[in-house]
């Protein structure tokens, strides 16, 4: 078995959400601009290519359009048949954007109908695939709504909120958020995305980098900040149900931040009163990470000595983070892993945190 | 074309090569091969990439490198000498088959002689072992 914790999807422009929208915003998304409305995007442009080339067609790029939209039959060829997926949850593209939307009343509507797009289109059509919620989090009330709107559909496993965010995720005003989610047992999960674009601050305090090069480096950077502040400002105390996944963040970084957690915590708790225990004892119970992109040291024997102190066997779930340029194949991450816990990587962790069970047939 | 004599080659007339910059896929057994004409002379490169065989030849691109010379002025490297994986972006030298950026990695090269106005990509006499 395999689960895919990240697998992208997008559509070819904001204007095929046109037929799941309400009247007036219809009206709205096709009359504003010069072409109809379109979000914020990345101050850089990928120097050789956003997406693996095998995975779309000159006809798709005809438009001009910088990301082409994906198209079952080729997820089904390139990822979901060869490597035998079983369940592949799939990951939003550009209405990632939403969330770092100035007009929060507009994106929480776009959202809305983003995931009935994304019911009708997808899920409805492979019985393998599984959708987040995605949400207008600068909206937190409207996004609750959401939230309680989808939980009935068990397609829908958890919520998805981008690395790009006007506050860390741990702020209260994020509350109504976390509160949708535990009441109904979907985890949120924090995925690098339009950090930096939008409402969301420069990727660093060091300011906007200049090229996309340094910005992919450093594109884990939102979630490092809602790592920190979900820990810290008491989510997982106020929520005891919650859980979180920090996707596409790489895994060595979090190393790092979580041993700082522990040891800052000791002399400035009395200003987090809120994170009770000892940090990490949060991030084992309530957080897990995915693999993508996996860091790669010189010496791959390099890799496990380090990672084996994020309790990988509990915390990690395998991502491809398919169809994009840093794609890691599946069984060349697992090869990386000791045996003992490869199924915990490739399914039995996954299966736990979005309560996937056996598959069965559409 | 046409396979001549064994099925170890494949013998291809001057029109069925690609032109440079372009890649031309062909089949010799179960080898898929993507053919490549960097100035003069034409390459044989197996369509699969070393880091995590994505299939190099036939899903990737030709490129030309972008080099930045002693005194800070970029220059262009040599037209079309380089194929671009579709996976990763990792370029590769087409006629030594070097990876550009991890110089360790070398996608298989085929055999490519000039037999009159024809060309023969053959399995043996093989410039890389598998």
């Amino acid at each position: 078995m395999l689960i895919d914790c990240d697998i992208h999807v997008g559509y070819e422009s904001l204007l095929d959400l046109v037929p799941y929208l309400d009247g007036p915003t219809r009206e709205h998304v096709l009359h504003a601009g010069s072409n109809g409305l379109a979000m914020p995007s990345y101050p850089w442009y990928h120097p050789t290519g956003w997406i693996r080339k095998d995975a779309y067609d000159a006809a798709a790029t005809a438009s001009g359009r910088q990301i082409p939209g994906q198209t079952l039959p080729t997820l089904q060829r390139l990822l979901l048949d060869p490597f035998d997926v079983t369940y592949g949850i799939l990951t939003p593209d550009e209405a990632a954007a939403f969330s770092i939307y100035p007009n929060a009343q507009l994106a929480a509507r776009l959202a809305t109908a983003y995931n009935d797009w994304l019911a009708e289109r997808w899920l409805q059509e492979d019985a393998r695939l599984r959708g987040l919620v995605v949400v207008a989090a600068q909206h937190p009330e409207a996004a609750a709504d959401e939230i309680r709107r989808r939980a009935s559909d068990d397609r829908f496993v958890g919520v998805f909120l981008p690395g790009g965010a006007r506050a860390p995720y741990g702020n209260v005003i994020y509350d109504p958020i976390w509160r949708a989610a535990a009441e109904h047992g979907l985890p949120v999960v924090v995925h690098t995305h339009f950090d930096g674009v939008g409402l969301s601050s420069p990727v660093t305090a060091a300011g906007h980098p200049d090229t996309y090069a340094e910005y992919h480096v450093l594109c884990g950077s939102g979630m490092y900040g809602h790592f920190v502040s979900t820990v810290y400002s008491g989510v997982f105390e106020r929520y005891p149900d919650a859980r979180m996944v920090m996707s596409e963040g790489g895994v060595v970084p979090f190393l790092g931040y979580l041993w700082r957690l522990d040891t800052d915590w000791k002399a400035c708790r009395s200003e987090i009163p809120h994170c009770r225990r000892l940090p990490s004892e949060y991030v084992w119970d309530h957080v897990r990470f995915t693999t993508q992109p996996l860091e790669t040291p010189e010496d791959p024997s390099d890799l496990w000595p380090i990672i084996r102190h994020l309790r990988p066997e509990r915390t990690l779930l395998f991502a491809s983070d398919y169809p994009h340029w840093d794609f890691d194949e599946p069984t060349h991450t697992l090869r990386l892993l000791p045996a003992e816990i490869r199924d915990a990587v490739a399914y039995r962790n996954a299966g736990e945190l979005f309560r996937l069970g056996a598959p069965v047939p559409l | 074309m046409s396979t001549i004599g064994s099925d170890r080659e494949l013998r291809l007339a001057a029109s069925a090569l690609p032109p440079a910059g372009e890649i031309r896929m062909v089949e010799l057994g179960r080898h898929r091969i993507g053919l490549f004409r960097v100035g003069d002379e034409v390459h044989a490169l197996a369509d699969r990439c070393p880091h995590r065989g994505a299939p190099l030849c036939s899903a990737g691109d030709v490129v030309t490198g972008i080099e930045r010379r002693p005194d800070g002025r970029l220059e262009l490297g040599p037209a079309g000498a380089l194929v671009r994986c579709p996976w990763h972006k990792w370029d590769f030298d087409i006629a030594s088959g070097e990876c550009v950026v991890e110089p360790r990695l070398r996608v298989r090269r085929y055999p490519v002689r000039h037999d009159g106005d024809d060309v023969v990509v053959s399995l043996d006499g093989g410039l890389d072992r598998p």
